[in-house]
């Protein structure tokens, strides 16, 4: 009694995509580099795509709820993406540094 | 069945015939198989016509501007791309000490790789295809942004301040000249319903039992806009702005020597031979055609798009980098999103099937009528754009003038004083 | 093992290599370029998955639009190479990481082989006396049955359920005006200032700063050294 499609099981998809979220976990909370980070954020909300994917697929293909979120969520991390490296570079123009350590005053 | 026109796809058949009867191979295996051997000899077919375009570019080119071109490697010069290729294996290859080695050595593959791929979606004749995707546009989009990547690394790897200066020109333009590209598929992809290529074709060739049209009349803006932007897309000249010698000596390339740098040239070539290709399916009508066989005919109009293209390279100067900025985000970008709404508009008013028109509203009217319709609010968009753009320019240029000549009067002033 | 448990568990090892390089490498453009290399290999479960338009897309904004801009970033910021990759927490991280991945582990991982919609709490909370599987008007497939293939017209559903008033036009409205903000708010942002709007810039804060200190002595309080900005007037070359 299992969830298969072309001998893959959904539990498969769920595990590569926790290890994939957990990788990026890591790197947002270990890097000491503002870009760094951004990275480990696109990494988790793809983690995130792979689990929406894989469920629609699996358990709902007939509907597009799957579908939409897994598209919202490639918005949003495109346009996570442009912000984020938005403010890193113009933090790097002023103080000449990109790490989140060192930016700790309200005031540039 | 006409022996001629099917060549392509009775050549396929048999081949997977033999393969799975002959050498006893389960379907699948077998299909592997075919589609590896059709990989194959569409790279080789890539690769062949990337020698044979260099000699008819540089021919072809030296005769537009009055000069005569290869001649001395064989009868016309026709063994110069042979030659060209000796001289390339036999260069030093070499590695910048100071290069990030690995980047470095993959960029050339990369691009290679990213070239080749797009030629996995072409239709070449009814049946030839090497996968029909159902996302087949968005697809050779999608891996035409491959090839940033290729140039990012060599930029990058290089270790070179004029290959950084060409990766970084490289990103502005690419990226910038992909919005338009999607922006006038748009249109062609609405029109069919789908964005399978096959299907595009299929739309262009037959309508309801009448002979089709290929959509270049349906929507000319579009086709116009589309080469230009695959000819930036592709870093051709006038476009040429992340290799020009003059200002970045090479660009991105320039640490390259050898068979490295003739990978980084196939790919060049081979891209815009994939845009002739894919601009001559979305809108010439793909290998439709009456007499010849259907391949001869998508080969004859992708011939005639890169004709175009080298007929751009020999005539225009390159232009200016915030020439070409402004030209795509300032003209291109507004114009594409205007015509693509009142296209929409205008596909939804008139509508050539009963059923649409029974569910949705809308005028019925004949195919011919709808083209007609569409074609002249495409070229009317184009027309109105091209006029308001021209008075800008005009206004513009005056205005450089005077600084320039104000500039002029105040610097004779200051030396006569 | 059929062939696509292989490309499955191929794919699988090169998302989570490269996912492992991307965070724990120094040199930060080779991270970039691995981040692509996970992507490419997510991309690959997509069509594992055959939703074709998701593969696509996922090669077309991911690599195409954000790693190209991840790269762009870290090429503009190129006094940062190099510098030591782990910050003071990074033990804690692997910790807190390592635990989740436990959790979550527990939660969909081998022990838990099956999904079956009619057994999840919210789903039979909103279903009430309605059958678990018709929820949302969404026919859920059953654990242990053969699950239907993508429908032919996907696509093209998918396009009418985002502009279709009872299922995600307003998520999809909402999107495309974040997107509008978005750009606006990066273009504003990352802007390089003009030589003359700084230094206006910084002789208002000059202004503002001595207007303070005045006001501070009137009050019979000594100046705060501290409120004067560094250079308020004189340095304005970095720009």
């Amino acid at each position: 009694m299992q969830n298969v499609l072309n001998g893959i099981p959904l539990w498969w998809y769920l595990v590569v995509s926790s290890a994939l979220f957990c990788i990026g976990l890591y790197g947002v909370l270990a890097r000491k580099n503002a870009i760094a980070l951004l990275m480990g954020v696109e990494l988790m909300l793809n983690a995130a795509n792979i689990n929406l994917l894989a469920f629609w697929r699996y358990l709902a293909p007939a509907s597009s709820g799957g579908l939409a979120f897994a598209a919202f969520v490639l918005v949003i991390a495109a346009a996570e993406a442009a912000v984020g490296l938005a403010l890193v570079i113009s933090v790097y123009r002023v103080t000449r540094s990109i790490d989140p350590e060192k930016l700790d005053q309200m005031k540039l | 069945m006409n022996f001629i026109n099917d060549l392509l796809k009775i050549i396929g058949d048999f081949i997977a015939g033999i393969i799975q009867s002959i050498l006893g191979f389960s379907p699948f295996l077998a299909d592997l198989v075919t589609m590896g051997l059709a990989a194959v000899i569409l790279c080789t077919f890539a690769a062949l016509s990337f020698m044979g375009l260099t000699y008819v570019e540089r021919k072809v080119v030296a005769r537009i501007q009055d000069r005569v071109g290869p001649n001395q490697a064989g009868p016309f010069g026709l063994l110069q791309p042979i030659a060209d290729g000796i001289k390339m294996f036999t260069k030093e290859d070499t590695t910048p000490a100071t290069a990030d080695r690995w980047v470095y050595n993959l960029a050339p593959l990369v691009i290679a790789i990213f070239a080749l791929t797009t030629y996995a979606v072409l239709p070449f004749a009814p049946g030839v295809v090497g996968t029909n995707l159902n996302v087949g546009v968005f697809y050779i989009i999608a891996i035409g942004s491959g090839s940033i990547v290729a140039i990012i690394m060599a930029g990058w790897g290089s270790n070179n301040k004029y290959a950084l200066l060409g990766a970084f020109r490289t990103v502005a333009q690419l990226v910038g000249y992909e919005v338009p590209m999607l922006l006038n598929v748009l249109p062609v992809v609405m029109l069919t319903g789908s964005m399978s290529l096959i299907d595009i074709v299929n739309r262009q060739t037959t309508l309801d039992g009448n002979p089709g049209i290929p959509f270049i009349v349906f929507f000319p803006l579009s086709a116009l806009i589309f080469l230009i932007s695959g000819i930036a897309e592709t870093a051709r000249s006038p476009f040429d702005l992340l290799e020009a010698e003059s200002e970045i000596v090479a660009g991105f390339h320039v640490e390259y020597s050898g068979m490295k740098f003739a990978l980084f040239f196939l790919g060049e070539y081979v891209n815009a031979l994939a845009v002739a290709f894919v601009f001559s399916t979305l809108f010439l009508g793909g290998y439709a055609g009456p007499i010849l066989p259907p391949y001869v005919w998508l080969l004859l109009k992708a011939a005639a798009v890169f004709f175009v293209f080298m007929w751009l390279r020999g005539t225009l100067p390159r232009i200016r980098v915030d020439q070409m900025h402004n030209m795509n985000w300032k003209f291109f970008v507004p114009v594409s999103i205007l015509h693509l709404v009142v296209v929409m508009a205008l596909m939804k008013l008139f509508v050539t099937s009963p059923a649409a028109a029974q569910a949705n509203g809308g005028i019925l009217v004949t195919p011919i009528v709808q083209a007609a319709i569409l074609f002249t609010a495409s070229a009317l968009v184009l027309i109105g754009s091209l006029a308001i753009a021209a008075r800008r320019a005009r206004i513009m240029r005056l205005q450089e003038e005077a600084l320039v000549a104000q500039r002029r009067a105040e610097n004779i002033a200051a030396v006569s004083a | 093992m059929t062939i696509q448990q292989a490309i499955f568990i191929l794919l699988a090892l090169v998302i989570l290599g490269s996912a492992i390089f991307v965070v724990t490498t120094r040199n930060l453009f080779r991270a970039a370029l691995m981040m692509m290399l996970t992507f490419f290999g997510v991309a690959g479960l997509f069509v594992l998955l055959e939703i074709g338009l998701f593969a696509v897309a996922q090669v077309l904004i991911y690599i195409g639009a954000i790693s190209i801009l991840i790269i762009f970033a870290v090429m503009l910021t190129r006094g940062m190479q190099g510098m030591v990759p782990r910050n003071s927490q990074a033990t804690a991280a692997a910790v807190v990481a390592g635990i989740i991945f436990f959790v979550l582990l527990l939660l969909f991982g081998p022990l838990r082989t099956t999904v079956d919609v009619a057994r999840w709490p919210v789903i039979s909370l909103i279903a009430g006396n309605a059958s678990p599987r018709d929820v949302g008007g969404i026919q859920w497939t059953p654990a242990g049955q053969p699950i239907p293939p993508v429908p032919e017209t996907y696509i093209a559903d998918f396009g009418r359920a985002l502009v279709d008033l009872n299922q995600y036009l307003l998520p999809f409205l909402l999107i495309a005006f974040l997107v509008d903000v978005v750009l606006a708010g990066a273009i504003f942002v990352a802007r390089q200032r003009r030589p003359a709007e700084v230094i206006e810039d910084r002789q208002r804060q000059a202004e503002e700063a001595a207007e303070e200190a005045e006001a501070m002595r009137q009050a019979g309080m000594k100046p705060d050294a501290a409120a004067l900005p560094e250079g308020a007037v004189a340095s304005t070359a970095d720009h």
